[in-house]
């Protein structure tokens, strides 16, 4: 029976671990992709936020995936070393999966703040002055 | 099973690593900032250092993933922390310690100091 379990467990490890890896290797070729297409047609430093938020999302999934297979490794860990490695990737992928969220409310935040600029600027009647609008 | 999947992870890595060069490239000669370039390079090198960590890597692997993470957040926690303070000084604007007083201030002070007002 609990060898049931292991054979059932690992299996599950490996398919959860493999759709998060899926999820981060899609996400980094769709991100170089609009990258290229974002660098080659705008050129400009603003539209790099969104690219890497979409990036930031994708590489958060991917680590909700490789954290279930961690939650699920623990069902079956026989030996300490094997535990104290689990614990150290599952810290590694737990502090970046909270320092990539507050990545993301930062970049959102920023992208906002961008978009609201330039209403702001459209109804500032001093606005021309302060970005040198002469020239 | 898990070694097929370690090993092609293994290689998308380094795939994910050769694309986090060419895509911080681009950015570097698009923008000519190094602060975007690196942040575009520093995310795909995470990205190529999770899927490093597949399978069941050994010590070594682990403690330089979690090295490479570390040192990639205290980089771009810097850079963010240079950018916000270059947008929060206007261009060309002096310090407070560099701001030259006007002649006529000068002249006005020397004339009359503050123990005759």
């Amino acid at each position: 029976m609990e060898e049931l379990l292991q054979e059932i467990v690992n299996v599950l490890v490996v398919v959860v671990e493999a759709c998060g890896a899926a999820v981060i290797i899609i996400g980094a070729v769709w991100a170089f992709l609009l990258f290229l297409w974002v660098g080659l047609r705008d050129r400009s430093t603003r539209n790099f936020v969104p690219v890497r938020l979409t990036l930031g999302r994708f590489l958060a999934l991917g680590l909700e995936f490789q954290l279930a297979a961690d939650v699920l490794k623990t069902a079956v860990a026989p030996s300490w070393e094997e535990i104290g490695q689990l614990a150290a990737i599952a810290a590694i992928r737990t502090a970046l999966n909270y320092f990539l969220g507050k990545e993301i409310a930062e970049e959102k935040r920023q992208i906002e703040e961008d978009r609201e600029a330039p209403s702001d600027a459209a109804t500032d009647p001093t606005h021309h002055r302060r970005t040198g609008g002469s020239g | 099973m898990s070694s097929t999947l370690v090993a092609v992870t293994g290689a998308m890595s380094q795939v994910v690593a050769a694309i986090a060069v060419v895509s911080g490239g681009l950015a570097l000669a698009v923008t000519r900032r190094p602060g975007p370039a690196l942040g575009v390079l520093l995310d795909l090198l995470v990205a190529a250092g999770l899927l490093r960590l597949v399978g069941d890597p050994d010590w070594q692997t682990i403690a330089v993933t979690g090295t490479v993470v570390a040192l990639r957040h205290l980089i771009s926690y810097g850079l963010r922390l240079g950018e916000r303070s270059l947008e929060e000084t206007p261009r060309g604007a002096p310090g407070p310690t560099t701001r030259p007083r006007p002649p006529r201030d000068i002249v006005g002070r020397l004339l009359r100091p503050a123990w005759r007002r």
